[in-house]
């Protein structure tokens, strides 16, 4: 019974992964998110069937165990375009270094100054950067994994939808500049905005979305701390 | 090798690395995640020339095309969270929102701004 569960938790997730991409793809908006049409799929076939969460978990554990080697994975575009991160470094270590402070510290401080609750605070402190290292944060450092990937959604979200005009309103129009705040604020949602205005802003988002994943996995020590003192 | 075996065999190689990176972070007592340094690990490897892109790219590359989908099964647990959007909504969407504007400007001037100082000829 167990394993038929699992098996029918597996085909369902697939499904509505195809469901929410032939979706998204069709319609091309920022809004018709695939995780988040997705995740809704599941979850309202679990409400609608009367399974609870537990019986979703077994899956769960099966399916997001390749996210560790897919993160791994992450290095060989970083390694297909090294020439150009050697050519862009002084634009690429500040814009991705100082948007990954702002990004951290802006959510830690404003999250305390609206006295939100604790671990809504340390789930709130990655939201920038792609689920799988968000997930590895929060379970370092502590706060909840479904919370910090809705962020993350959300993050990329409202990057998506606001990032690129925002950007051409204050004046930035450097294709290099473009795609690596993309990437850095809206990690692969902003990454796929990138990619509709050309190959060069795609490809510097994709690479700014790893080194920022990098960047704060590793800085998340020392800023939580600061932050959060516990 | 078909192409399905060469792809299964090249995530197993990237699991290797996985595994390298938790159990370096293990030893050297190091608040990274596995992953985070399997992929340090990986980019090492490949720019000495001990892994070639040919071992590790179409499984790496299959990955990264269906990345997406692993993420759902993660969402799936916001079933459980419901109550904290009905309770902390507004707030959450100002954190959000004003933190996302402010790390658009920063990044996105602050790499313009070196990009036009290192590149006067380009523009």
């Amino acid at each position: 019974m167990q394993v038929l569960t699992t098996a029918f938790c597996l085909a369902l997730t697939l499904g509505a992964y195809h469901l929410a991409k032939a979706l998204n793809l069709r319609y091309r908006h920022p809004l018709l998110n695939v995780v988040l049409l997705g995740a809704t799929f599941v979850i309202a076939a679990l409400l609608a069937l009367g399974i609870p969460y537990q019986a979703y978990v077994p899956g769960r554990s099966l399916m997001t165990a390749l996210l560790g080697p897919a993160t791994v994975g992450l290095a060989v575009p970083l390694f297909r375009n090294r020439d150009l991160l050697r050519r862009h470094a002084p634009a690429i270590l500040a814009g991705v270094g100082l948007g990954t402070l702002t990004s951290v510290l802006s959510a830690g401080w404003l999250a305390t100054f609206l006295a939100l609750p604790h671990d809504i605070v340390l789930s709130l402190l990655p939201r920038s950067v792609t689920i799988p290292f968000a997930v590895e944060i929060v379970k370092l450092h502590g706060g909840s994994q479904a919370l910090a990937s809705a962020f993350v959604v959300a993050t990329g979200t409202v990057g998506s939808v606001l990032g690129a005009t925002l950007l051409t309103w204050t004046g930035v129009r450097d294709p290099v500049a473009r795609g690596l705040a993309l990437g850095t604020a809206a990690h692969g949602q902003g990454t796929a905005m990138a990619f509709q205005e050309g190959e060069e802003q795609g490809t510097m988002a994709g690479l700014a979305l790893t080194l920022a994943g990098v960047t704060t996995t590793l800085l998340a020590p020392l800023l939580i701390r600061l932050l959060v003192p516990a | 090798m078909g192409k399905a075996v060469r792809i299964i065999a090249q995530i197993g190689l990237l699991a290797l690395f996985q595994v390298l990176g938790l159990r370096l972070a293990a030893v050297a007592h190091l608040p990274i995640p596995g992953n985070v340094l399997g992929l340090l690990l990986l980019f090492l490897a490949l720019q000495s020339g001990l892994v070639q892109l040919k071992h590790i790219q179409e499984g790496a590359d299959f990955l990264l095309r269906h990345l997406v989908f692993f993420f759902i099964p993660v969402a799936v647990d916001l079933m459980n969270w419901g109550g904290v959007f009905r309770q902390h909504g507004f707030r959450l969407a100002l954190v959000i929102g004003v933190g996302s504007v402010l790390t658009f400007l920063v990044t996105g001037h602050a790499s313009q701004w070196l990009q036009r100082r290192n590149q006067p000829c380009k523009s």
